[in-house]
């Protein structure tokens, strides 16, 4: 649109198509800085206290010390980036294949295979492990008892001895909702121009080489946001461990986020479980960042 | 046309917003205590108030019969409003918690007494000792309403004293050859006990080589903390501190009781995966036929064990699965290495709450009187009814001298024998202490009790960490040495 009125007006309709824009953004930038940012400094803040509802003292780093010196703290780290290392990559893994797997049919099947394997995202977590909870029954009668039976091998207590609880839980997860990253690697997958692959079997490849060269590379930006977000969400896990084994035998599924959550909420020590929780953070964050240095420097979003 | 659109989309977008706040709203209104108008001077008629109370399913009828509670206070209280907020078992400390530390928790909420320690060092109870009455006070057995008092100040109504005890399968124990009625009145000793459960142990019982064990106990899930409480009583560890403040289980009573843990599932009496067995499991153990004794046991039991037979005789198809006809018996816990039985009695009650602002006179005169009126009388002698728990107020008693209650008269005996040894509420540990110990037991005592129940550390490993722990909270100078 060609201006030719004076300057002030000039600015005026330009202001007037950014006061819109503005406007919009409100909406969303107020409930981010209620939910969110509020939150995340409130927490710092607390972090350097001892808390009460009716009155907290000041403590300055006391928190931070005494969780750097907690033997539990550092248990449960090492329990979630196993964890992490365990469930991430397998989880990548299986989404890819059955992304590649999905892809050749036609779009209806494609469709109906995209909402079955979704179908568990929307379930409930709780219902969800009451049912892991009847498969995990420790007994002869168990499920997964009678299964390993079937091998000959005795029965398991699977979610109460130590050497079987974490690979319950990362079992759990494997055969969990991959539904999301399936979903976005198919969308990834049909970004891909059928002239590649021409090209390619014209050069004589066959189905792993055009895998190797092709799939993959292309695949690059998904695999690194599904594996970024994976490990941001793996190191928060702390729902599975909270119902299905509550932290134990002896600790050994406690999660960092289990770990927060007892501080707050039965022990009521909030300004220790602030101080934690602001240390997972700086950790994901130094995480995502390494992630980034080394496999995103060529990717763009 | 482009404006209007705009303008339309905004409207949309911020009542989106809007409707995220709401929940906000309706949860700060909640909570406040003093918004009743202050009553005139020369006015007689008493101003309204409202009354929020938090309440789970104490008894199986419990929560239906809340509109008819709420209708019968008003009644009583034409001023008054009875709200009842209804909660499950598993969600009733999140829902409490959340709502205390937000600082505008329910007026009343209902759970056990050793919780009164972990609010009280919140500064979150109100103390109603200056609005009780006599007439309120006198109505109550004074043992459990001492359960509801912490230094020197009443924090609420008792609504019943239960004993811990174990349960019985009858046909199971006489096969065993084991005298239960001479155990309900005299109790048991441990040895005594080691061999009867040794020899209720039917190997491949229904033919599907699933053995019938001679004890369980839930230790997994809300039920963890429950096993070494209970038994540690009649150990010689009735409290987590003796007279002069010292945390009590580093004695060698504690090593030995860990022992005695570790021997009965080595006795081959308790499954080997116990640490996997909650509180649903133990039951449904108890009325399959898997088990002769089950743990904990409380005296409704009973009636939900006749609730299952009458199912199965009358072959509906709802009862449970695999269930077969059994009476249930009542048992003490056993006593160990020459100590005094002490039942594990637990007293659940309605607790007084206040929010962040100071309450009226008035308003903690009607919370008493609302809790007062779910602790006696009718209400109370219904709940405990369905509960087959004892009435600990007279008014209570009175009422429930026109209901009827199907109980073996062998095992409401026995249930008034394990009280008569019931010991006092200790009132005198200070706040501090009392949290430390429950952390200590959260933290240290339940996760490596798992682990000694799955046999991967040894009863001296899991006794020399507890000490560890304590020494570490309590110092050297506030733990039993012997």
């Amino acid at each position: 649109m060609i201006q030719t009125v004076k300057p002030s007006t000039k600015k005026r309709k330009i202001k007037g198509d950014s006061v819109w824009g503005y406007t919009f953004i409100a909406v969303a930038l107020l409930v981010f800085a209620m939910f969110t940012a509020y939150p995340v400094v409130s927490a710092f803040i607390i972090s350097f206290q001892e808390y009460k509802p009716l009155g907290s003292t000041w403590v300055g780093l006391e928190n931070y010390k005494d969780t750097f010196a907690s033997e539990l703290f550092w248990k449960s780290i090492k329990n979630t980036v196993i964890y992490t290392i365990l469930t991430v990559p397998f989880a990548l893994f299986i989404s890819f294949a059955v992304a590649i797997m999905i892809i050749p049919f036609k779009k209806w099947l494609q469709t109906t295979f995209k909402a079955v394997y979704y179908l568990p995202a929307v379930a409930s977590g709780v219902a969800l492990s009451v049912v892991w909870l009847w498969i995990y029954d420790p007994m002869k009668s168990g499920i997964f008892n009678k299964v390993i039976g079937l091998f000959g091998i005795e029965n398991q207590n699977w979610l109460g001895s130590s050497a079987t609880a974490m690979l319950s839980l990362v079992i759990m997860s494997w055969l969990s909702s991959h539904g999301t990253s399936i979903i976005i690697y198919l969308a990834a997958l049909l970004g891909i121009d059928n002239s590649y692959y021409e090209a390619a079997e014209l050069d004589g490849a066959n189905f792993f080489h055009k895998l190797w060269y092709i799939v993959i590379p292309f695949l690059k930006p998904t695999t690194l946001f599904l594996l970024v977000t994976g490990i941001i969400g793996s190191f928060q896990v702390f729902q599975n461990a909270y119902l299905m084994t509550g932290g134990g035998p002896d600790h050994a599924t406690t999660m960092v986020g289990l770990l927060i959550f007892n501080n707050a909420f039965t022990y009521f020590e909030f300004g220790q479980a602030s101080a934690q929780s602001l240390i997972l953070a700086v950790i994901i964050a130094v995480i995502s960042l390494i992630q980034f240095k080394f496999l995103g420097n060529d990717v763009e979003y | 046309m482009k404006k209007r659109l705009n303008v339309l989309a905004l409207i949309l977008a911020v009542t989106l917003m809007l409707s995220t706040l709401a929940a906000c709203g309706s949860s700060n209104n909640g909570g406040s205590t003093a918004t009743n108008k202050p009553s005139n001077g020369g006015s007689a008629e008493p101003a309204k108030d409202t009354i929020k109370a938090l309440l789970p399913p104490v008894s199986g009828n419990f929560q239906s019969n809340f509109d008819q509670m709420e209708k019968e206070f008003n009644e009583l209280y034409p001023n008054l409003t009875l709200q009842i907020e209804p909660a499950s078992w598993e969600d009733m400390t999140q829902k409490l918690d959340t709502q205390v530390n937000a600082g505008s928790p329910p007026d009343i909420a209902f759970m056990g007494s050793g919780g009164i320690s972990k609010y009280l060092q919140q500064g979150m109870l109100m103390d109603i000792t200056d609005v009780i009455t006599d007439e309120m006070k006198n109505d109550f057995d004074a043992i459990p309403y001492d359960y509801m008092a912490y230094q020197g100040g009443q924090y609420g109504f008792p609504a019943y004293m239960e004993v811990h005890a174990l349960g019985g399968n009858q046909k199971f124990l006489e096969e065993a050859g084991i005298d239960w009625k001479s155990v309900q009145q005299n109790g048991w000793t441990y040895d005594e006990f080691r061999e009867a459960i040794k020899a209720g142990v039917v190997q491949n019982a229904d033919g599907n080589g699933n053995t019938r064990y001679g004890f369980v106990f839930a230790t997994a899930g809300v039920a963890s903390k429950d096993y070494l409480q209970i038994l540690a009583k009649s150990a010689g560890m009735p409290y987590f501190f003796d007279a002069d403040m010292k945390y009590t289980y580093t004695s060698q009573n504690f090593l030995k009781l860990l022992t005695a843990v570790r021997d009965m599932i080595d006795d081959g009496s308790m499954p080997k995966e116990l640490s996997s067995v909650d509180a649903g499991k133990r039951w449904n153990m108890f009325l399959t036929g898997q088990t002769m004794i089950t743990g904990k046991g409380l005296a409704t039991f009973e009636n939900s064990a006749n609730l299952n037979n009458a199912k199965i005789k009358a072959n509906d198809g709802s009862a449970v699965a695999g269930s077969i006809e059994a009476q249930y018996i009542v048992l003490p816990v056993p006593a160990f290495f020459g100590n005094d039985y002490v039942p594990n009695t637990v007293v659940d009650g309605y607790v007084t709450f206040r929010g962040k602002k100071e309450p009226t006179q008035e308003h903690k005169e009607n919370v008493a009187k609302a809790a007062y009126f779910l602790a006696s009388g009718k209400v109370a002698a219904q709940t405990n009814n369905d509960l087959f728990s004892a009435h600990i107020t007279e008014t209570a008693r009175k009422a429930a001298e026109s209901m009827e209650v199907n109980r073996l008269p062998e095992n409401v005996t026995a249930v008034e024998n394990m009280l008569s040894h019931a010991v006092a509420n200790r009132t005198d540990i200070p706040v501090e202490k009392a949290a430390d110990a429950i952390k200590i037991e959260t933290e240290v005592i339940v996760p490596k009790l798992q682990a000694l129940l799955a046999n991967e550390i040894t009863p001296q490993e899991m006794y020399d960490a507890v000490k560890a722990a304590a020494i570490k909270t309590f110092g050297e100078d506030g733990i039993v040495q012997d």
